[in-house]
This record gives C-alpha cells, structure tokens and sequence, in this order.
C-alpha cells in the first residue's frame, strides 16, 4: 500500500509530533498554573507572548527560531558545546512543532486548572500536604482531563506543522520531511499526485482522531466538572 | 480494624490569642482576643469577615499584621517574621460545602490527612472516627454519590483524622435542612466533649450555638463587638439586633417522661412537646423562638396553650421597638414583646413571670448525650 519512503514519512511525523507533545505539554503546564492561579505585573503581556505562535505567520515562527538555535543563532555556540544539533535534524522539527503547539496546549491546561475550586487546595493544606503535593494530587489530578485535551490538541496541530518547520529545518528526507512537507514534495514532482493523495488520507484521518479523542477527553473533564 | 473506642479525656484549657489585622475590600478585620472555651462561636452577619477571620487563623489567607498563637505555639507573627504554612499548622477545616475530593472516595478522603501525619503525631485510627460518624457503610462511595448530611459528616472526619490542634468550622450545617443539622448536632457535641479538640465555630443561627457552646464572640464588620457568655453578650444593645435578624431561637434542654405522648420535663417543670418515639429518660433540645413566648403575671386560664414555665426575669433590653425579656426558668429563655407590654406587666428584672409556649411552636432539636 504504502511505500517505504511513506513510511518513513509517517513514522517520523509520528515521532516528531509525540517528541513535541512531551517537549511542549511541561511548560504549558508550569505556565498554564501561573497563569491560572497568580497575579503579577505583566501578567498580560506574558499572556500574549506564549499565545504570539498562535497567530504568528508560521515562516516568522520558524525564522526567529533559526536566528537563535540555527548554528550561527544567538544561542547556536551554546548548543554546538552541549553537542546538541538541531539544525537539518528532527529535533529541530520537534522544536518547531513544540513552539507552535504550545499556545494550544496552554489555552486547555489554563481552563482546566481555573475550573479547579482552589478551596480544594486549601483544604488539602489544611490536611498536610504540602504546596507541591498539593499541586500533583489534587489540582493535576483534577485538572487530568484537561491535559488530555490540551495533549491531543497539541498532537494534531504538531501533525500538520509545515511553515516554521521548513523555515528552521529544511525539507529534508528522512530528518525533517514530515507529512504536510512530503506531500508538498510530492505536489512537486511530476506525477506525485497520488503518493501526496495518499498522504492527504493519512493526513485527514490522524487529524481527526486527535480532534475525535480532545472532544471526548472534554467531555469527560465537563462530566467531572458537573460531578464534583 | 481495630475498633478500640477513644477514652474519655479531661477538657484541657485552651488558648488561643489572636491579633489580627486585614483590609477587606469594605472594611478592615480588626480583631483582638484570647479564647479559652473548648469551644467558641463566632456569630456574626454576613459579610462580617467570620469567614476571613477562620482563613487567616488557618494560613490559608495572609493577615496585614498581627499575631496568633495557640497553646503557646506561635502560627503567625508580623513583628517576628514568623508565617507557618497552613500544613504545618495542624488545624482542621471544615468549610460550608464539604470539599470533599472529588475524585477520590469517601475512604480515600478521610486518610488524605491521616497518611500525611506521623504514626506518633496520629491520635486516632479511621476506624474510631468512622465508627464515631456513622460511616461505615459509605467508604466505598464517591462523594457525589452521598446526601448532604453524609458528606459533611465525612468532611468532618476527614479533619478529625488529620489529629488537628483545633477545628475550625465555617458554617459546616448552613446548607443542611432543620432534621440533617438535629442529626449532625450530637456529633459535633462528641468531638467537643470526648476527642479534646478545641473548636470555633462559625455560625450565624442562635439556636445551633447555643446546642454547642455558651461562649460567643460576635463581629460586625470586622470589629469584635462582644465577646463571652451567651446570655451576657445577648443583653448588648447592639448584639440584639443582629441575633435578631435571623430569628432568635431559643433552646432549651429537657428530658423525656413519655415520647409518645410528648411529656418531657425541663428542669422540676413539666412541657407538653410535639410527640416524638424516643425512651423516657431521653434527654434533647427544645427550640423555641422569641417570637413565640408570650409572658404573663398569672398561670393561664381558660387558654389553649399548654406549656406555662415559671421563672424570674433576670434582665430586659430594648432592640429597636421591641423588648427582649430574659427569664430564668431553669434554663435562660429570651421572650419578644412590645415596650407596651413591659409597662403593662410591669415586667422588671427579679420579678415573677410565666412563659406560655405552644407546643406546635416547639421544634424537637438534638438528643443530648
């Protein structure tokens, strides 16, 4: 059915996008807590920065990425001394997809943990537990669904990078050709047409599930919100 | 589980000494006072900073300045930097609506402080609490699975088990109907007098206070208006108004001669009460609005209304346009009647009077253990 160059394709839009969910979904739910539950100067501002990738042409995301991380970015000598290459790799694709994921992902963390009633957190302080407990057995716990929402969200929208990708990490077969790039290679060449249609298929029916399992996961979090 | 029943302990005194300053959006909580009852009230309005008050006690809400210690153990200080964090400590909280852990059952909840202590610091085993409460059968449960009454008797118990230095309840029985808080009541009475743990309670509904305790601290407006025994703040003409405001109940305790006939005795005096299928010997609590007594200078004749109570009348404050009468029939009993009426009577502290009360008037409250 499948070519082994679709494969290769498809396990490694797989892997980016899962990389990128791991990377993002930490930050979101650091930021999303701060966001959620304290009050500090320029709150709004930082607000607007971790949503900026949102609605930023992705080639803008993409290049600002390559002017910091690219091998002679702002932050390019650090990362060559830590052995870390990101430039031509699929860690570079993972990075780019992490960064355009994350606002998605920290709009679902940030509700989530507003619906949780902070007078829970404070009856378990009351009980003992410490700030940290705390966070992970009740707010996180409660908050779970909302993750699941935010992590499905930030799959699917790390399945279809394409702008910032390109921009940072090329086009490159094998490292950094997810799907949405094969199937623009494939429109390209003479008599792609169908090995990009098959893409397209692929494309559309792992899209849909992330979105079909973020809608049933929010389902769950509105049920446990009704509930509690 | 071991089920080793929890000795009685002798009431320790407690003391708690609070000075606490915090700007509310309206008002500013201004509160200085040494608590010394097992277990106090704070009666107040709402919007009179009671809640506040418990938040800042509990650390869950920062003081501006001030200080509070407990048993000598300093909690917060402003002046020697001095802020234990809510875990540390050790008060038991038990809000208006349960909060019960949603996502956890009824057992898990109640060890979720348990676990966190100490073996050495745990002065009860769950199964002594459930037992106390009543809960056994519900451990399986999920909260949203439980009647109101059920959930803040675990919520209760969740506290107990966390061994905490003092309680404090928020309301715990406002969102309970008049049956469930009757219900409740004896428990609350339990851990008062058997576990050793001091309490403050929170409340604005006169008769639930007075089923607990006889201290009272009244705030209006984030100012402690009185401070001590019931019936003494109660002659404070500025207290009377606002314990009026949501309808005096009085309460007083009787014992049962014959329940289904509604016999009960209060004190050496008898009292026709609604008739209820509890043993003689019972003893509960009778409540009984100001509203309805109505006072007279004879025993009644001629009248429908069974319960005539003798007694003397120990002081009479004006609220407003009305009278509150206090008459010792045993048991203080605070009457509301008009000024006309005092003149009448010729109604005056150290005379004779009898409080007529309709039986259908009298609410049966909590069994006394």
């Amino acid at each position: 059915m499948l070519s082994p160059a679709e494969w290769e394709v498809l396990a490694l839009s797989l892997r980016v996008a899962l990389s990128s969910v791991l990377l993002s979904l930490p930050p979101a739910i650091g930021m999303g807590w701060l966001l959620a539950r304290c009050d500090f100067r320029g709150k709004l501002l930082v607000d607007g920065l971790c949503h900026l990738p949102l609605v930023l042409p992705p080639v803008v995301t993409g290049y600002v990425l390559l002017l910091m991380f690219g091998r002679r970015g702002w932050f390019g000598p650090l990362l060559e001394a830590l052995g870390v290459n990101l430039a031509f790799d699929w860690k570079g694709a993972v990075l780019a997809s992490a960064v355009v994921a994350f606002p998605l992902s920290l709009r679902a963390v940030r509700l989530a943990i507003e619906d949780v009633d902070p007078r829970l957190e404070g009856v378990a302080r009351t009980l003992g537990a410490g700030p940290w407990r705390v966070f992970f057995t009740v707010t996180l716990r409660l908050a779970a669904p909302g993750l699941w929402v935010g992590a499905l969200l930030a799959f699917a929208r790390s399945l279809g990078e394409f702008g910032a990708t390109i921009t940072f990490v090329a086009n490159i077969a094998g490292q950094t050709r997810t799907i949405p790039a094969a199937i623009y290679t494939y429109l390209n060449q003479p008599g792609g047409e169908v090995a990009a249609l098959r893409l397209v298929w692929i494309s559309i029916g792992l899209s849909l599930a992330a979105l079909l399992g973020s809608e049933w996961a929010a389902r769950r979090s509105r049920r446990f919100g009704n509930a509690s | 589980m071991g089920r080793k029943a929890i000795p009685p302990v002798r009431q320790r005194i407690v003391t708690l000494s609070l000075r606490l300053q915090r700007q509310l959006s309206d008002f500013c909580l201004n509160v200085d006072v040494v608590c010394h009852e097992s277990v106090t009230a704070i009666f107040g309005t709402s919007g009179s900073g009671k809640t506040t008050l418990l938040h800042l006690v509990a650390g869950l809400t920062r003081p501006d300045a001030g200080r509070v210690e407990l048993d000598g153990r300093v909690l917060y200080c402003s002046t020697e930097a001095t802020n234990q964090p809510p875990e540390a400590r050790r008060l038991g909280f038990v809000f208006q609506d349960d909060l019960l852990f949603p996502h956890l059952s009824v057992d898990a909840n109640l060890r979720f402080g348990y676990e966190r202590l100490a073996k050495a610091e745990r002065r009860f085993e769950p199964g002594q609490i459930v037992d106390l409460l009543e809960i056994g059968p519900l451990l399986r449960r999920m909260p949203q699975h439980l009647s109101g009454g059920e959930r803040q008797r675990v919520a209760l118990g969740r506290a107990l088990l966390s061994s905490p230095r003092m309680l404090l309840m928020d309301e715990p029985l406002a969102s309970l109907d008049q049956g469930l808080k009757s219900r409740i009541i004896p428990y609350l009475r339990h851990v008062r007098s058997d576990l050793d743990i001091p309490i403050l309670y929170v409340s604005h509904s006169v008769a639930e206070i007075l089923e607990l305790t006889r201290q009272v601290l009244v705030l209006r407006r984030g100012e402690v208006l009185a401070h001590g025994d019931f019936f003494d703040v109660a002659r404070n003409p500025e207290v009377l108004p606002l314990l009026d405001e949501y309808g005096f109940e009085n309460v007083l305790p009787v014992e049962l001669i014959h329940g289904n006939e509604g016999a009960a005795r209060c004190g050496e005096q008898l009292l026709r009460i609604p008739p209820c299928d509890r043993p003689a010997g019972t003893r509960l609590f009778i409540g009984v609005r100001a509203d309805d007594i109505i006072l007279a200078q004879q025993p009644p004749v001629g009248l429908s209304v069974r319960n005539a109570l003798r007694g003397t009348i120990t002081s009479i404050s004006a609220a407003g346009a009305t009278r509150l009468v206090t008459v010792d029939v045993g048991h203080k009993l605070v009457a509301k009647i008009t000024p006309e009426a005092v003149d009448e009577l010729r109604l005056a502290p150290g005379g004779q009077t009898w409080c007529l009360m309709k039986t259908h008037s009298l609410r049966l409250g909590p069994e006394i253990d």
